[in-house]
């Protein structure tokens, strides 16, 4: 079930679906472990009433062999700001590239097509991929958290990068109906 | 003193109880500040205490919420707490609120002392962060007291007044409180 419109050359995004039960640990929003029948109980939990839901959660599947190798979470705050925030798989080499892709279809669905006012992403300050691609997709620093994030042996700060889209503007209904109107005059 | 947690000169915290529901609601219903807030709301009782009955459920919690009491006779005057409690990072993110007619009179700042000190030091969390509307610089200023430092702005975050307004984001780590609250007692001789 691929998305098209979030689908890259490494990584898509997709909604969840039953059988990521048996593969919890790659999308699980928590270092903690879960077993099948925990995450299926927590899926049906979680997509109940989906559409009144604030935080939406997808997987992110590596393209090559469509296994899951992380989750995002889409937080929606009116439907006109949001937050997102990436859960990658314990045991992945390339965690910080993968999720730099996933990124890279995030911004621009959430931009152009969900067409939220501010995007704001939460992540670590060592995620070097998921920080160049986020000043790539013209996301700015606007929050760092001193030591907000234990790492083995230290911590590292925690980074908001923020994306600003274009500012929503009031228009009366008959002003668009006049601008939709106007090529056919 | 009534099942206090974490004790002071003039406050004390304690959890907050069922009954304090009615007090709250009518904190609410008597609110005479707007700058802090999106827009006032009367809060019924029930729900209030509703609310209350589950916040001591879940152990370890996600939030930790106290109820602020003066020592000299236990009147509740307000609430401080921690929210979105890390346990694997150690960070929560603090919060406060004193009701009307109690602000301006330093119960603030010796209850939040009291929430930093628990924060630090009985649940050893390492850092804590802090929001405040930009516009709002009577709470900026007060958390700088408490040694908070500014950690960056998240623009056009909330609508006042019709118009999109930004949040600044704080954060304190434990050596910044100490420095601070050493600063805040040599204020209280």
């Amino acid at each position: 079930m691929r998305v098209t419109y979030l689908a890259g050359k490494r990584v898509y995004l997709r909604a969840m679906v039953e059988a990521d039960k048996d593969v919890g640990i790659a999308w699980w929003p928590a270092p903690f472990p879960v077993n099948a029948a925990r995450a299926e109980e927590w899926l049906k939990e979680e997509h109940k009433n989906f559409y009144t839901k604030r935080t939406r959660r997808y997987v992110i599947v590596r393209v090559a062999d469509d296994a899951v190798v992380g989750g995002v979470a889409l937080q929606d705050h009116d439907h006109r700001r949001g937050t997102v925030v990436f859960h990658m798989a314990p045991v992945l080499a390339e965690a910080d590239l993968l999720r730099a892709d996933a990124l890279r279809l995030v911004v621009p669905w959430v931009r152009d097509d969900l067409e939220l006012m501010v995007l704001t992403l939460i992540c670590a300050a060592d995620e070097t991929e998921t920080l160049a691609a986020a000043r790539e997709l013209g996301m700015e620093e606007s929050v760092r958290l001193r030591e907000f994030v234990a790492r083995p042996g230290g911590r590292v700060d925690r980074v908001f990068m923020e994306m600003l889209n274009t500012p929503w503007r009031v228009e009366a209904a008959d002003e668009a109906q006049a601008e939709t109107e106007a090529p056919h005059a | 003193m009534r099942n206090p947690v974490m004790v002071g000169e003039r406050v004390y915290l304690r959890p907050a109880e069922v009954s304090d529901a009615e007090t709250d609601a009518r904190w609410d219903a008597e609110e005479d500040e707007t700058f802090m807030y999106r827009g006032r709301q009367p809060v019924s009782p029930i729900a209030m205490a509703l609310d209350i009955a589950g916040w001591y459920k879940k152990q370890p919690p996600e939030w930790v919420e106290f109820a602020v009491c003066l020592v000299v006779d236990d009147t509740l005057i307000g609430h401080v707490g921690t929210d979105d409690i890390d346990w694997v990072n150690r960070t929560g993110e603090t919060g406060s609120y004193l009701a009307p007619g109690y602000r301006g009179q330093g119960y603030g700042p010796e209850a939040k002392h009291l929430l930093l000190e628990y924060c630090f030091d009985v649940i050893q969390l390492h850092v804590l962060m802090s929001t405040v509307a930009a516009t709002n610089t009577r709470s900026a200023a007060a958390l700088g007291k408490q040694g908070y430092r500014r950690a960056g702005r998240m623009r056009r975050n909330d609508v006042k007044g019709g118009v999109y307004r930004d949040m600044d984001v704080f954060d304190v780590l434990r050596p910044d409180w100490l420095a601070a609250r050493d600063q805040w007692r040599a204020t209280q001789i």
